[in-house]
């Protein structure tokens, strides 16, 4: 795996550096709005439901992914994997394949002697007329291995007499944070908590694999790529075929999701590019779901030991922790720790632990469930220490109230949605098998954005154009860009055209850490507003008007006395279009966002299943652009969380590292019936501007249920997902079912 | 290698092709020259698809899928490859009234039949009543899984058009979504009207 992938699977993820732990006690001020365009104070549009104005296309089947292009001439590609962990490569024959029906080319990427660290791991890859013929020549090259020793687990790792598996070591431990005054604070505590929490590795498991279709004209690549970054990838591109970034197209019109996974062209994007600049043909190169678990990324698993102190009068004393996960083969596990309340008195060491196993990458708010999971288990604990009930437990251990750290306002709202009132003390006490319990917790995220650029043309027919090198990855970019610009415009949204997914298009950022709407939409704003400043400039001596003295209104526009319709205003362009570049510009978007989440659980303690019924979300994200979408996003924000809490996990053989459920019928996730009633509060902050709302609704929802299942059963999973056989084995030490 | 499930995938073929003769067997050695399927391949045979009331004739190896022939022979690509063995949903489409995962169903196996995708739904720029009803109800995000969901949803309402929250729940089990557009989708299932029998 090249280093840009390290780089950028570990920029998501917030150091924990602890200036930084509990960043909302220094909240900014309010931003400054935007002098020339400000949001409106009235809003026509924003804020509004608009259905998305992709749907129909994708609901017909009509949008055309990277995985539904087909090219004149195309062919297929496929990866030569890895088998073992870890392994030296004695020698590979290809010869056969080489001659193989079908076969256009072959490429081997490893050399004897050299070193696999992960099963999957890229070796080499052909391309073949069919996908059936190049998978059939893959089988034909025979490779004699050196199996190595392996690292499967994290104990396996850890363990002083484990072999070296990596350099410089197996483990890698960060420095201590400290703050405060350890001994003083567990000194203050009525109560301690000492416990081991832990979460699991989750791959992303995106609809679309990762993949690509390749064509060369010339020394001209086109790639249509299924990514989150058009720019991104068009500069990996570059870089790794060493061609400069001029010949080289990047095009995704639609994604089929990648949750923080997909930001470059990767291993596969590369060769698939050199294939079919050595079949002479375009290649089509789509990872199968085997490979798309092993090799595409994963969020790191969380190991945490902790020991926590509480005072009588319920305010945490102290908090000091032990940390350790993997990110697989030399990638970092780091996560934010403790989450969100103040522990006046820390201290926390991190080890990175590595495996044998495909490495981590940015995962939907990379880190901030993994910490907000710990934090909140154990918090739930601790309340019951000082027996007070864990909402006002929280309140009294909150930052302050700020904007961007509204806790303490909605975790009331919440309570009220969820009736938090009618909740029993740990342990429901009604007899028989089903157990109801609450839960609660809180979650932040930052979700600022910068440096988009777009360009708009106003033509003499009334069309609006709007061209920037975004991409929308399911979030609803696309119709949020075009409600910015009908808002500004005077128009309706299907007046307006967007145009993204594209590289040609100005440069827009890659769309990770929830920072698309940020990025984007003070950038549409800016373009739209210049691109009517320029119209009214271009009109205005045809309408014996200053261009100042023009308004406009809705689908029309108002010069002094006169009011004429868009369509007539933009017929007086001629034949030149309004063409104007614009970009982000500071005073229209900010970072920072607070919610709260509540699970009502119910739980069998017969059989260990648990039934996730309700979840209650109260969430801002500053301006809100498009009420719709912006729902919709809590909805599957918080579904990945049940599935989090409940359901995924990644699962290696101990003795061999290799996934045993690299499938989607064992990499279990929620299906339509585990779904559970979600009531979402999206709070409206117009005076900050727009926020990113993406990741902020995954985060909190696993600790929520795993505090409602120990609410529902008196006992504590420290441990997610929670498992029937994890929550029967717990139930079993607590006593017995009966 | 990779490439295990995909021998997997074909000796469970071969065991499925295995039972119905050894079933015929007993049912007498006449019948199952009568049942059992003919040999074919292994290389390319010409078959003829009749998918969205429009018959295609192409040239495909017994071995590949209804999915792929569609998608990599004919660019009927509206139905998704997904997880490729039938756990996702993505590849739905409707036979005869009920669904099937295209990527489980061989391409050999699915002639003479009426093959419904999602691509053969709308009129023109007039969506289907389902298809409206996500549109309407953002029963989609990335879009990946919608297809799928369109037909399943589709399927369950020409057999039932008034179906219950459970009803509708079961009917989309056998799909996934990763974006979690679920409580749109079941909206969608919920308040979709106007799909006559089919």
């Amino acid at each position: 795996m090249d280093s840009a992938d390290l780089t950028r699977a570990t920029e998501g993820a917030e150091g924990s550096d602890l200036k930084t732990q509990v960043p909302e006690v220094q909240a900014p001020p309010r931003p400054p709005q935007h002098e020339k365009y400000p949001w409106p104070e009235k809003s026509r549009l924003l804020g509004t439901r608009v259905s998305r104005i992709d749907g129909p296309l994708k609901a017909s089947g009509r949008a055309k992914y990277s995985y539904d292009i087909v090219r004149p001439g195309m062919i297929y590609g496929r990866i030569l994997r890895s088998p073992h962990a870890h392994a030296r490569l004695k020698s590979i024959d290809a010869a056969a394949a080489e001659k193989a029906p079908g076969v256009k080319a072959l490429l081997i990427t490893i050399k004897p002697g050299e070193k696999v660290m992960f099963p999957g791991e890229e070796i080499g890859a052909l391309a073949a007329t069919t996908e059936q013929q190049a998978a059939d020549a893959l089988r034909m090259i025979t490779i004699e291995w050196e199996v190595l020793p392996a690292l499967a687990t994290v104990e396996q790792s850890m363990r002083p007499e484990a072999p070296q598996v990596f350099t410089p070591a197996n483990t890698r431990r960060g420095t201590a944070q400290e703050d405060g005054d350890l001994a003083a604070g567990f000194k203050n505590a009525a109560f301690t908590v000492d416990a081991t929490y832990s979460t699991q590795v989750q791959t992303h498991t995106s609809l679309e694999t990762h993949g690509c279709v390749c064509e060369w004209n010339g020394d001209n690549l086109t790639a249509w790529v299924s990514t989150q970054a058009v720019h991104g990838t068009r500069e990996g591109f570059a870089q790794g075929l060493k061609i400069p970034q001029a010949n080289v197209r990047v095009i995704t019109e639609f994604m089929g999701g990648g949750f923080g996974s997909k930001f470059g062209p990767d291993m596969q994007g590369l060769l698939c590019a050199r294939l079919a600049k050595a079949a002479n043909a375009p290649v089509k190169l789509m990872l199968d779901r085997k490979e798309e678990h092993l090799t595409t990324g994963n969020r790191p698993s969380a190991f945490a030991k902790v020991k926590a102190g509480v005072a009588a009068d319920g305010k945490l004393t102290a908090f000091d922790a032990t940390t350790w996960g993997t990110g697989g083969a030399g990638a970092g596990s780091d996560y934010p720790l403790p989450y969100i309340y103040v522990f006046p008195n820390r201290k926390r060491m991190h080890t990175d632990v590595y495996i044998n196993s495909g490495q981590q990458r940015a995962m939907r708010a990379p880190g901030h469930p993994q910490g907000c999971f710990v934090t909140e288990v154990l918090m739930d604990e601790l309340a019951d220490h000082v027996r007070m009930d864990p909402m006002e437990f929280r309140l009294k251990n909150l930052p302050p109230l700020a904007p961007n750290a509204m806790w303490a306002t909605y975790f009331p709202m919440g309570a009220e949605r969820i009736n938090w009132k009618s909740r029993h003390v740990t342990g429901d006490p009604t007899p028989g098998p089903i157990k109801r319990g609450l839960g609660c917790s809180a979650n932040r995220w930052g979700g600022a954005g910068t440096g988009a650029r777009a360009h708009c043309e106003i033509g003499s027919d009334g069309s609006v154009v709007m061209r920037c090198g975004t991409q929308d990855i399911g979030t609803g970019n696309r119709t949020i860009m075009a409600m910015v610009v009908a808002e500004t415009l005077g128009l309706e949204v299907p007046q307006v055209t967007i145009e993204l997914g594209d590289s040609n298009h100005p440069f827009a950022p890659g769309s990770g850490g929830s920072t698309t709407a940020a990025a984007v939409m003070p950038a549409m704003r800016v373009t739209a507003g210049k691109a009517r400043d320029a119209l009214f400039e271009r009109i205005a001596p045809q309408l014996g008007v200053a261009a100042a003295d023009i308004t406009i209104g809705v689908g029309n526009i108002t010069a002094g006395s006169r009011t004429i319709s868009w369509r007539d205003a933009c017929r007086l362009l001629g034949t030149v279009p309004v063409s104007v570049d614009g970009q982000w510009e500071r005073g229209l978007s900010a970072g920072g966002t607070s919610g709260v989440q509540f699970a009502d659980v119910e739980v069998d303690i017969e059989t260990g299943i648990t039934r996730v019924k309700k979840i209650v979300c109260v969430q801002d994200c500053g301006l809100i652009v498009d009420l719709k979408t912006a729902e919709t996003q809590c909805y599957g924000g918080i579904i990945s969380g049940v599935n989090y809490a409940v359901f995924e996990e990644r699962i290696l053989d101990r003795n061999t590292a290799n996934m045993v459920n690299p499938n989607m019928e064992w990499y279990h996730m929620a299906g339509q019936s585990d779904i559970p009633e979600i009531d979402v509060v999206l709070v409206d902050q117009p005076e900050r501007g727009v926020i990113g709302i993406g990741e902020p609704p995954a985060v909190a929802t696993a600790a929520a249920v795993a505090n409602a299942i120990r609410n529902a059963t008196g006992v504590t999973l420290r441990s997610i997902p929670i498992t029937p056989d994890k929550l029967l084995t717990e139930l079993e030490r607590a006593g017995g079912t009966n | 290698m990779q490439d295990e499930k995909d021998v997997s995938r074909r000796d469970f073929f071969k065991t499925v092709g295995v039972g119905s003769i050894a079933t015929a067997v007993v049912a007498g050695v006449r019948d199952a020259e009568a049942q059992g399927p003919a040999p074919v391949g292994p290389g390319e045979i010409p078959i003829t698809l009749t998918i969205n009331g429009q018959r295609h004739q192409l040239s495909v190896e017994p071995r590949v899928t209804l999915l792929d022939a569609m998608r990599t022979r004919l660019e009927i690509t509206g139905q998704k490859r997904v997880c490729d063995r039938g756990a996702c949903g993505a590849c739905t489409v409707i036979i005869e009234g009920r669904t099937y995962y295209s990527c489980s169903m061989l391409a050999i196996e699915a002639q003479g039949k009426n093959i419904r995708t999602v691509d053969g739904l709308a009129n023109g720029s007039t969506l289907h009543p389902v298809q409206q009803a996500f549109c309407d109800n953002d029963g989609l995000m990335c879009g990946f899984c919608t297809p799928g969901f369109v037909m399943a949803t589709v399927a369950l309402l020409e057999k039932n058009p008034n179906p219950t929250p459970e009803q509708a729940k079961k009917a989309l089990d056998g799909n996934l979504c990763r974006c979690g557009t679920n409580i749109g989708v079941l909206k969608a299932a919920l308040s979709a009207k106007g799909v006559s029998r089919g």
